[in-house]
């Protein structure tokens, strides 16, 4: 059924090395001697470029292969076995996963490459890269393995590197806190995963609980069992991929170093969720009902995000609502059954939303760590190659033409008006007009008009080759992407849909070249009117602007996080507070101090036995055996 | 091995002569057994241990000749050479060496009635075994012929039966050695 | 007549616990220990003498052997006391007290 391949765990193995060795030398010298940054540099950087290229071999095999049986495995050994449950350390490459794996690593590698530079000179240097490189063989886990259970590891791997990474500055409590906000949000989803996965294996579970014995028996699962499944398995997609109701911590994550975000935003950690989904395609294209709350969440939430991200004064909190944004899109996409069009998606955002990052880290490294666009201005001067990669960032992320993110956003707005979801659309167009609004207001603030901060702006310089190089690359990337999968309307033959085909259960709905002509019109008129505005606004420069009414309560997010507060933790608080403080003292401590008491008391009544001469001990030995004479005498007449 | 109880033999020649042998018999029997117990009573009495080795010295002795009357030729031979003359020297020795002054000997003014009070502890053991020993089947005195309990016969018996726990004891031995010296060896620590 | 050595036996050893856990002076202490094993020799042979078979002065040798190693370790521990302590007495060592 399917070939054995032994590399494909070597994929994720570079990495997670790569993270040991690192972790060992930093942790060996950080006290003593000062290993050069270059060494912790080379090391880094091997471990995921040697996954790129062991990704690409897997990727010349599938393509050697013919179109249907395109599935590479490889198992290790046998993790545990327990009754029915039989769980093999098993990798699974085929089309879907090879594509997550081609841009992981690609981009992975290229962000490590950035990191040498933008990271130079701090102290935990060595620390960084052994998590970042971490980060990355947990995501590898993740995409490779051949069951939930494999993934589950993966997926708790990037929980625990987010949570490291996001409070990686922990001198800063801020930044602790915003930490520990990521893991214990995403610790509510993963509930829900471990849910959705046990409910999954009482249904099918004991004919094998990897992806292909799952997909060959999903026809038994009964609705019910199928919908809960698919919920909760969703609860756990939203935690990790920033959704309603558990997006709160993902701008949060700003609180880490720059390629973090770009890590966590591009290559890894929030696109497991869309991966998730897309990976039980089989389950979700049975339930409908499931794929309808996917994606109307999806595309709520992209609406929320971007209009928060209309009103954000931080250059990396507008780049991190565009990715809850556009995650949104994401899951609209695979919630309407176009599970393609939603991992092109994935695909195309990963390219310019790893450059927009790295981008706006070029920013502010040149900037000495000034985030807020209110205090940039006018910068396209100075640094023409970070303005010019940034600036076809934003254009594939507000949907221009030519660019990737057109062609990707597109295909998800097109699935959802063909499969008859005119809602989703709708709010689908609204929200790629606003997508392109708050784009180019950041790009206009930050790069056009007047210096406003004179003094940042004479020190300001264009950021070294190390990482400008993964920038231009990355804009390549963000340019011709798109056209991987070309709408047969433009001339193409849509060479992702077809390769992704054999991992995914999707039916393309066959409409009229109007509805398409429709969708791709409405697009392209919705981007012009939000980059329109977001000139005549902010093009010729702006200052900073008060906010009142709706803006105000718009520019501090609904208060989500304040409601949040008000009605989850401070009542937890309180109750754990109240048992501490009242029923611990009070009740349970009674009978536990009770018992120890009692014991004591027994302890120092036998202690009397205790003399310390051996000759009493004796003593003690001869009555048990005199005692016993006595019995066994009764009993030998 | 044979298995109890034993084969009863009687005396192949009725004689007048072996009976007025096993007459002298019991009486060196009792001889022994009292003078045994005598120097057991006084080891147990005596407050100084010189006086102690010397009265247990009388019950070793006394025990060799039980050994004897039993026809076991090695092992009197043994408990004289091995117990009232090695062990039993040592001990005398290590007292002498020590150069006791009744200074260092243990005031004993409960003495004894420690003694009456273990002596009650242990009756019921005591009589415990005597009972046992009373249930077991009586069997009449033979003599054995000349080779039992013999030095070649014990030797041959104890190199091919017995060859393992040999081993091991020898082991012992040696690990008692080492012991002793390390311990007895050790300079510098007092003071 | 193996009654009267075994009943002998018997006396021997209720004087050698007697003796252990009565007194106090290490070297009577130790030597009533040897008097117990003298106890068990006595029986070893004596079984062996009515049993007609010589196993039980194999044993007797065994438990002679052990004595002597006994004895060889036990004077060690002796010395070293004496040296510490500069007393017999058992009842100096009570580490052992709760």
């Amino acid at each position: 059924m399917e070939q054995s391949v032994n590399y494909l765990g070597l994929i994720p193995l570079f990495p997670l090395l790569g993270a040991v060795l690192i972790g060992l030398v930093h942790v060996f010298t950080c006290k003593k001697i000062k290993v050069p940054e270059m060494v912790y540099g080379i090391l880094a950087c091997v471990g995921p470029v040697l996954s790129f290229i062991m990704a690409l071999k897997v990727f010349v095999a599938l393509k050697a292969l013919p179109a249907e049986s395109r599935f590479l495995g490889h198992k290790v050994f046998t993790w545990f076995s327990v009754g029915d449950l039989h769980i093999d350390m098993g990798f699974l490459a085929d089309p879907l996963s090879c594509l997550m794996l081609l841009f992981v690593t690609l981009i992975g590698s290229l962000i490590h490459i950035y990191s040498i530079g933008y990271m130079g000179g701090d102290k935990n240097y060595g620390k960084f890269f052994s998590y970042m490189n971490l980060f990355l063989g947990s995501m590898l886990i993740l995409v490779l393995g051949d069951s939930p259970v494999v993934m589950f590891v993966g997926w708790e791997g990037v929980g625990l590197c987010s949570y490291l990474l996001i409070s990686f500055y922990s001198e800063d409590k801020q930044n602790v806190l915003a930490g520990n906000k990521a893991f214990i949000v995403n610790r509510i989803g993963d509930l829900g995963f471990v849910l959705g996965m046990s409910f999954l294996f009482w249904g099918i579970g004991s004919q094998g609980f990897d992806y292909i014995s799952l997909k060959a028996n999903v026809h038994h699962l009964s609705p019910a069992i199928a919908l809960t499944v698919g919920l909760l398995l969703f609860v756990g997609a939203t935690g990790k991929s920033a959704q309603i109701p558990l997006y709160v911590w993902l701008p949060d994550a700003m609180a880490g170093p720059t390629p973090v975000s770009a890590l966590i935003h591009a290559a890894t950690m929030v696109t497991a969720g869309v991966y998730m989904v897309a990976r039980f395609s089989f389950l979700y294209a049975h339930v409908e009902l499931a794929g309808s709350i996917i994606a109307w969440t999806g595309i709520l939430t992209a609406l929320l995000a971007a209009i928060f991200g209309m009103f954000q004064d931080d250059i990396k909190k507008v780049l991190a609502y565009s990715t809850v944004s556009q995650l949104g899109y994401m899951f609209a996409g695979v919630g309407v059954a176009a599970y393609s069009a939603g991992i092109f998606h994935v695909f195309t955002h990963a390219f310019f939303k790893a450059l927009l990052f790295l981008g706006a880290g070029s920013v502010i490294y040149a900037l000495h760590h000034e985030q807020n666009i209110w205090k940039m201005g006018g910068l396209k001067s100075k640094m023409p190659k970070t303005y010019i990669t940034m600036v076809i960032g934003a254009l594939a992320l507000a949907g221009c033409p030519p660019f990737s993110g057109f062609f990707s956003k597109d295909e998800i707005l097109y699935s959802a008006l063909a499969s008859g979801h005119f809602g989703i659309w709708m709010v689908g167009v609204l929200v790629a007009g606003m997508t392109a609004y708050y784009t180019f207001r950041m790009i206009f603030v930050v790069f056009h008009g007047e210096p406003r901060d004179q003094k940042a702006f004479d020190h300001a310089h264009e950021s070294p080759g190390v990482m400008t190089v993964p920038l231009i690359i990355l804009a390549v990337g963000a340019l011709f992407a798109g056209f991987l999968n070309l709408p047969a309307i433009f001339g193409g033959d849509q060479i992702v849909s077809h390769w992704l085909a054999p991992s995914l259960t999707e039916h393309h709905p066959h409409t009229s070249i109007f509805v398409e002509i429709l969708a791709i019109g409405a697009s392209v008129v919705a981007f012009v009117i939000g980059i329109k505005i977001a000139y005549t606004k902010f093009g010729q420069g702006a200052s900073e602007p008060a906010f009142s009414g709706f803006t105000k309560f718009a520019y501090n997010k609904f208060y989500v996080d304040e409601v949040y507060n008000a009605i989850i933790v401070q009542p937890y608080k309180a109750i754990g507070s109240s048992i501490w403080k009242v029923l611990e003292p009070n009740v349970t401590d009674g009978p536990v101090k009770a018992a120890s008491k009692l014991y004591m008391a027994i302890g120092t009544a036998f202690k009397v036995f205790q003399v310390g001469y051996v000759r009493v001990y004796a003593i003690y030995m001869i009555v048990g055996l005199s005692i016993m004479s006595l019995f066994l005498s009764q009993s030998l007449n | 091995m044979n298995c109890w109880p034993p084969k009863v033999h009687l005396p192949k020649k009725s004689t007048k002569k072996g009976a007025l042998d096993i007459m002298f018999a019991d009486g060196l029997f009792l001889t022994f057994a009292v003078l045994a117990v005598i120097g057991a009573v006084g080891l147990v009495l005596f407050r100084h241990p010189m006086n102690g080795a010397m009265s247990f010295v009388i019950t070793l002795i006394s025990l060799a000749g039980l050994y004897a009357l039993l026809s076991a030729k090695l092992i009197f031979a043994l408990q004289l050479i091995v117990y009232a003359g090695a062990i039993m020297s040592l001990i005398i020795f290590i007292i002498m060496f020590l150069n006791i002054q009744p200074d260092d000997l243990p005031k004993e003014e409960t003495k004894l009635l420690y003694i009456l009070g273990s002596i009650i502890v242990v009756l019921p053991i005591g009589l415990f075994l005597v009972k046992i020993v009373k249930s077991l089947p009586i069997t009449s005195v033979e003599f054995m012929d000349n080779n039992f309990g013999g030095v070649k016969e014990v030797g041959l018996l104890l190199f091919k039966d017995w060859l393992v726990p040999f081993e091991i004891v020898s082991i012992l031995l040696l690990v008692s050695l080492i012991g002793a010296v390390i311990l007895a060896g050790k300079r510098g620590t007092s003071k | 007549m193996i009654h009267n050595y075994l009943l002998l036996s018997i006396i021997l050893f209720c004087l050698g616990i007697v003796g252990v856990i009565s007194r106090r002076n290490v070297f009577t202490v130790f030597m009533s220990i040897e008097l117990m094993l003298n106890a068990a020799n006595l029986a070893f042979v004596a079984f062996s003498r009515f049993h007609e078979n010589m196993d039980g002065h194999v044993l007797a040798m065994m438990v002679m052997a052990v004595a002597a190693a006994e004895a060889a370790l036990a004077l060690a521990v002796v010395i070293l006391l004496h040296k510490h302590k500069s007393k017999l007495d058992t009842n100096v060592f009570s580490l052992l007290k709760g």
